[in-house]
């Protein structure tokens, strides 16, 4: 994804109402990243579930939150969204970045790219992909599905190789 | 002392003060003792009591904000203690009941024996007491509530074939019951 339209997606879902964005780095979004760090506006955790943790802390003291991840740990989480989020059904996003979605990217990540849509499609997790064009639109969505309470996804494919 | 005895006397020092109690007995005991409108009770997502209370914390720095862990949760998410207490929030207040064991489980050991939880919040920049007597509850109790957080206080416990009863609250309600407390 280009690097202005992830500058511009992080700018665009703080001017709508999200409050908090926390999470584990990933390469794929890094320009997102760096655009919340330099507003002050990320908190690094040390994993994934902890970070889904302090976004349900934070979704509860009602404040919309976003949580950060690549697809690893997206897997590393799944029985905090069942057993936490989903439970009490907690409202956030969950931003995350598709590594193995080339099938030439790194051999660690060709499995769970793979298995990525299905494990979310299992977990009945409601996601979007975004994208260069339809960030404006998907985001709207987001914030519709945040206040309706939803937990939801977006998608970031890894759509270049290093 | 074993825990549904703490857990009762801790949360009566407490109040109605806001509570995110970790999965296992911890949360049986403090519902059946204690149970209030801003307890938080985890039932899953075993570890994540100190994050989701770091969440509260952060969002709510007019009110103290109390975790009741346990040594098996603590040792599944460490990395919680390095956060906090790089964010230093002055409203967090840790309690770790240590019985140095799984005892939901069938009483596995843990290795907070050998490794002193109590020495791992130090280095994570926590003002750490410990308690292993029922007559340190009250004294620890007034002196921190003068003090700034984060504080970790580590609770010595046995182990005990008392068993409370379950959270029989739905999450959806233990959550909106919860955020109405924090209002």
């Amino acid at each position: 994804m280009n690097k202005k339209i992830q500058r511009q997606i992080f700018n665009l879902l703080k001017k709508k109402g999200i409050k908090n964005f926390v999470g584990v780095p990933d390469s794929t979004m890094k320009y997102f990243i760096d655009e919340g760090l330099k507003k002050e506006k990320i908190l690094i955790t040390t994993k994934e579930e902890e970070a889904i943790g302090i976004a349900a802390g934070m979704s509860m003291s009602n404040e919309k939150s976003l949580v950060f991840m690549q697809n690893a740990g997206f897997a590393n989480s799944l029985s905090t969204i069942t057993s936490l989020i989903n439970l009490y059904e907690i409202p956030m996003i969950l931003l995350i970045g598709w590594r193995g979605f080339l099938k030439d990217d790194a051999p660690e990540h060709e499995k769970i790219g793979e298995i990525q849509p299905e494990l979310i499609n299992i977990i009945g997790l409601e996601s979007k992909i975004i994208n260069d064009k339809n960030f404006k639109n998907v985001c709207d969505w987001a914030i519709m599905k945040l206040n309706k309470k939803k937990v939801i996804g977006l998608i970031i494919k890894r759509d270049f190789l290093d | 002392m074993i825990r549904k005895e703490a857990v009762e006397l801790i949360a009566q020092e407490i109040g109605n003060q806001p509570i995110i109690s970790a999965n296992g007995f911890i949360s049986r005991d403090l519902y059946e003792t204690s149970e209030k409108e801003s307890n938080f009770y985890m039932i899953g997502s075993m570890g994540l009591a100190s994050s989701i209370g770091l969440g509260v914390a952060l969002k709510n720095p007019g009110k103290k904000i109390y975790v009741f862990d346990g040594d098996g949760n603590i040792l599944m998410n460490l990395g919680s203690l390095v956060t906090i207490g790089s964010l230093k929030p002055k409203n967090f207040i840790h309690i770790i009941f240590d019985n140095q064991s799984h005892e939901s489980t069938g009483s596995q050991p843990t290795n907070s024996k050998i490794i002193e939880l109590e020495k791992i919040a130090e280095v994570a920049k926590f003002k750490t007491y410990k308690i292993s007597k029922k007559k340190q509850i009250e004294k620890i109790f007034s002196k921190i509530k003068k003090e700034n957080g984060p504080i970790c206080i580590i609770v010595k416990i046995e182990k005990s074939s008392v068993r409370s009863i379950r959270v029989d609250i739905t999450p959806p309600n233990i959550k909106t019951r919860f955020m109405k407390s924090l209002k």
